[in-house]
């Protein structure tokens, strides 16, 4: 084997399939451009899912003729010009390579002018070769037409998934740039038809209606935070860091996180840090394997941000993990019934976010899908003009309770009770965990918690993993309400438990608790990979606003009200049973119990009509 | 079996039986109550394997027999018919028995009484009277502060220790302590300490309502039983196993703080503050200051609830030591006080994380202990 140097085609195609992997990659790459180039309306085109044709559009500043062969060599920008400025990166793109990559696995046509210059250029290459140019009309802006991507690369070709599927990335990646840029115009267009486009008003909430529709938009809520250096040492009162963008009410959620869009300084990011953080806000709201949808973008000073982590720029780095507000847990204490949405505490930064508007209200929503602002087909025809993005109904998981009736108890452990469009059968433990959580939370608020001290102390031997997790959480279990000392070896006192626990073994439920827990330390380690863990224990373990401390004591608190609940298997009379759906009609989250399993299933009296064929 | 009695007696004895018939029972013959001729009188019986109650009416007896038929029927049944004569023969063959008083006339199917589970009585061991007011006091008194929660089962008991002509009860769930010492009228127990299903002492102490005749008490100790006898009818309970904690020790044995305070004051300040209690972990605060030359001593009872209200009472009171504040939970509270037979209460206090020890004033024979509550801020 001898070494030898790469022929330069070959070596463009390494480079290109770092950041070109399949025809979204191209339509990044190209918004990002067009984006850079202070472009107000970008639009979009493909022909077979963008593997026979993709054209991006744009009315931005065009590339002057004299420098349009340059643009297509490696490492040429317009956006960097020395090493500092990599580290203070305000456009997009900055590496300069973008363009030769995809000329190096396609052929592609570019017609450019830019604004003072008569005529524009077209330039067409095959392979990264330039075949033609001649000088064009043109508007002012670019046009790139990339066809047959990876025509030369047979093994990237045979990786290629259906065009459906390659026209679903690129329609979600357009829409999610829509999202972040709602001042600019977007529009995809997929066989000749119109799939999606955006108002270019401004105003996300527009984007949003015309990405999920009208429906979904609705259930979502904006939210908005600031983090100002005033209070930091040389600080003047400046912002340095900014979140703003849409949350969705926790009862519309989804199974993956696929709705979880984030933007880090107008770049689309995929960040396990800030979803973490965004799914922790939605704590107990949300059943186990239930998503949020969210966007999100995050705007940090240029310098606090690393984006040259991967070709793809997909991912980011942050200086100081602690900088991005991360959104604490948070309960919609008080929060009005009606679509209520999770009131984010940004607790790093003892930040609030607080609900800068109400939900996107009905009549609004409705009056611009028929009113006249809205010059293209309304969003809601989406869906049925070919656009992958099924809109799950909303369920209404978080909607407040119907008064409902209660009929009986089955199982001694299910309430049936009837409301105004179905039997809702209900886990009597599990409603029970809710109101007791909710209750205990309140409380704990108000007035602290409340312990009731032992007759005598009861010892406890640990295992000593148990031990582990104790010492782990020791403040957050005296906190609840534990009083607990350490007796010599694997022997712990219990001296206090927490007032609610009374009724209860309180050996075994302490106990039981310190195994539950284990199995939290468990899923969260499996689930993320434990990266997140040490990120976020990395900083201000002790205060308060800590948010693993705070989702520490949720969790706590959490099992200490399963073990307080009434449960499966008791026999409940009437009274107590219309008592608990009371209380439970009164409850924030009626629908989930703070592990976020359900409360309740409903039967609807379509189903049952469905069911005795009446229909 | 061919008896007659009177519908009064009947209806009577079924009723104090019936409280030991087991309510949800996999034995069916459980469900069922037995009546049997026993030397001129109808024995009526109910077990639930835990406890038994047997009693004995007076009936005219013509022909010997037994069979158990369903309680509730039966006593639903017995309950509704007209204050008249009751003749009652059963089928043997189809173990039917058939009723008959006034102009009614019903069969009512049962079941074979050899089925039915022998309920011991008390047999020749020692045996120890017990006046029936101050049994029905020390039960009263002592016997709700035991565990309602089945995992640790000692605490379901009531310890009973005898010493010395002297009975003493005592009950804990591990957040409270109750004590209660009464005289044995005559007779010894043979044994030193028992520990006795709550639910036994509370079935018992129902049975004794009206009795005036003083209570016999047999404890077979190798049975692991207790039989209470009175003139005409007969409670057995197993007894619980194991060693009941040294709760008797718990009691503090000093004080820094004493304070005296009238029964029905203190009754109503709790029951006015309990309500806003309950919905706020039940805490009822206390403060409790000493009396100056101008003023006398003050309790201040208070609740607060973050969604009710609050909620402030003040009694008067005879303070004997420094001022202190100490929380209490309500329930604990409103349950002493229920059974408090005195006119005023001490309350014995040393620190706000200490337990408090109320006392009736004018009688040693009964101590209450509470564990506080304290609230994390």
């Amino acid at each position: 084997m001898t070494i030898k140097i790469l022929p330069e085609a070959l070596a463009a195609q390494i480079a290109a399939g770092e950041v070109i992997e399949r025809p979204a990659s191209v339509v990044k790459e190209l918004i990002e451009n067009a984006i850079d180039a202070g472009a107000s309306e970008i639009r979009v085109e493909m022909r077979d899912g963008g593997k026979r044709l993709l054209r991006v559009s744009d009315n931005g500043s065009g590339i002057p003729s004299g420098e349009v062969e340059l643009a297509f060599s490696h490492h040429a920008t317009s956006k960097l010009n020395s090493v500092d400025d990599l580290f203070r990166i305000t456009t997009l793109g900055f590496r300069g390579e973008a363009l030769p990559s995809i000329a190096a696995v396609s052929q592609l046509a570019m017609l450019t002018r830019s604004a003072d210059e008569p005529a524009g250029v077209e330039l067409r290459l095959h392979g990264g070769r330039v075949t033609q140019r001649e000088a064009h009309a043109a508007p002012r802006g670019t046009v790139i037409t990339v066809e047959n991507l990876f025509y030369n690369v047979p093994a990237r070709l045979k990786f290629m998934k259906s065009s459906g599927s390659e026209s679903g990335h690129i329609n979600e990646l357009v829409s999610r740039y829509a999202l972040a840029y709602p001042a600019i115009r977007f529009s995809l267009t997929s066989e000749s038809r119109l799939v999606f486009q955006s108002p270019g008003s401004g105003s996300m909430a527009d984007v949003l209606v015309a990405v999920y529709g009208a429906d979904t938009a609705r259930q979502m809520v904006e939210v908005s935070a600031e983090r100002s250096d005033a209070g930091e040492p040389g600080g003047q009162g400046r912002a340095t860091a900014a979140v703003y963008g849409y949350l969705s009410n926790p009862a519309l959620n989804r199974a993956n996180r696929a709705h979880m869009v984030f933007f880090v300084n107008g770049r689309l990011v995929q960040d396990r840090s800030l979803t973490f953080s965004v799914v922790e806000a939605y704590h107990t709201l949300l059943q186990v394997g239930r998503f949020p949808l969210c966007v999100l973008k995050v705007s940090v000073p240029a310098d606090e941000v690393d984006v040259n982590v991967h070709p793809s720029k997909a991912e980011v780095k942050f200086r100081h993990p602690g900088f991005v507000p991360i959104p604490a847990l948070s309960l919609p204490d008080g929060a009005d019934r009606q679509g209520e949405a999770p009131r984010l505490s940004f607790g790093q930064l003892g930040l609030e976010v607080q609900r800068t508007a109400a939900p996107l209200s009905p009549p609004d929503a409705d009056d611009r899908l028929h009113g006249r602002e809205w010059l293209y087909p309304p969003a809601d025809s989406a869906p049925e003009s070919g656009t992958s993005r099924p809109d799950v109904p909303p369920d209404e998981r978080d909607a407040p309770l119907p008064i409902l009736r209660v009929l009986g108890q089955v199982a001694r452990t299910y309430i049936i009770a009837e409301g105004p469009e179905g039997i809702f059968l209900i886990d009597q433990h599990a409603a029970h965990e809710r109101i007791l959580y909710e209750k205990f939370r309140r409380e704990r608020q108000a007035l602290g918690a409340s312990a009731q001290s032992l007759l005598e102390p009861l010892a406890v031997d640990l295992t000593p993993r148990q031990a582990v997790r104790l010492a782990d959480r020791m403040a957050v279990f005296t906190e609840v309400g534990f009083q607990i000392e350490p007796f010599g070896g694997a022997t712990y006192l219990l001296r206090a438990v927490p007032s609610i626990m009374a009724g209860s073994d309180p050996r075994q439920s302490f106990l039981t608790i310190l195994d539950e827990l284990a199995e939290e330390d468990e899923g969260r380690r499996v689930e993320h990979g434990g990266v997140i863990v040490a990120d976020l224990t990395a900083d201000g373990t002790e205060s308060t606003a800590d948010p693993l401390r705070q989702r520490r004591e949720a969790m706590l608190i959490a099992s200490v009200c399963k073990q307080a609940a009434i449960k499966a298997g008791r026999v409940l009379s009437l009274p107590e049973m219309q008592e608990l759906i009371g209380q439970l009609e009164q409850s924030q989250s009626p629908r989930t119990c703070p592990h976020g399993r359900p409360t309740m299933v409903k039967l609807g009296l379509d189903q049952l009509a469905r069911e005795f064929g009446r229909r | 079996m061919k008896v007659s009695c009177l519908q009064e007696n009947l209806h009577k004895g079924l009723g104090l039986v019936a409280r030991a018939v087991a309510s949800r029972s996999t034995l069916p013959v459980l469900n069922n109550i037995l009546i049997a001729t026993d030397q001129g009188r109808l024995k009526l019986a109910a077990t639930d394997l835990t406890i038994g109650i047997t009693t004995w009416i007076g009936a005219q007896i013509e022909e010997e027999g037994a069979t158990t038929v369903p309680s509730k029927l039966l006593g639903e049944f017995v309950n509704s018919l007209p204050p008249e004569k009751i003749d009652m023969q059963l089928n043997v063959r189809t173990q039917t028995l058939n009723l008959k008083c006034s102009r009614f006339e019903s069969n009512i199917k049962g079941m074979d009484a050899q089925e039915f589970p022998p309920i011991p009585t008390a047999g020749p061991e020692n045996k120890l009277k017990l006046d029936p007011d101050t049994l029905r006091a020390i039960i009263s008194q002592v016997a709700f502060a035991a565990a309602a929660d089945e995992s640790r089962p000692v605490l379901t008991g009531v310890l009973a220790k005898f010493d010395d002509g002297k009975i003493t009860l005592a009950a804990a769930d591990g957040f409270r302590l109750s004590v209660r010492t009464g005289t044995v009228s005559e007779g010894k127990a043979g044994v030193t300490a028992i520990i006795i299903p709550a639910r036994a002492l509370i079935e018992l102490s129902r049975m004794i309502g009206d009795e005036e005749e003083p209570i016999e008490v047999t404890i077979t100790k190798n049975r692991n039983q207790a039989v209470f006898h009175t003139s005409s009818t007969e409670l057995v309970t197993q007894l619980v196993e194991g060693n009941y904690p040294d709760v008797l020790s718990l009691v503090p044995k000093s004080h820094n703080t004493r304070t005296v305070v009238g029964t029905v004051d203190f009754v109503k300040a709790v029951k006015l503050a309990s309500f806003f209690a309950r919905d706020a972990s039940n805490i009822i605060r206390m403060t409790i200051e000493p009396g100056t030359d101008l003023a006398p001593g003050r309790m201040i009872v208070r609740a607060e609830s973050q969604e009710v209200g609050d909620q402030v009472g003040e009694i008067d009171a005879t303070v004997d030591g420094p001022a202190i504040e100490v929380a209490f939970n309500a329930k604990y509270l409103s349950e002493m006080l229920a059974v408090v037979d005195a006119a005023q209460v001490a309350i014995e206090t040393n620190a706000p994380e200490k337990p408090g020890v109320f006392k009736m004033v004018g009688s040693d024979e009964f101590v209450h202990v509470i564990m506080p509550m304290h609230v994390n801020r």
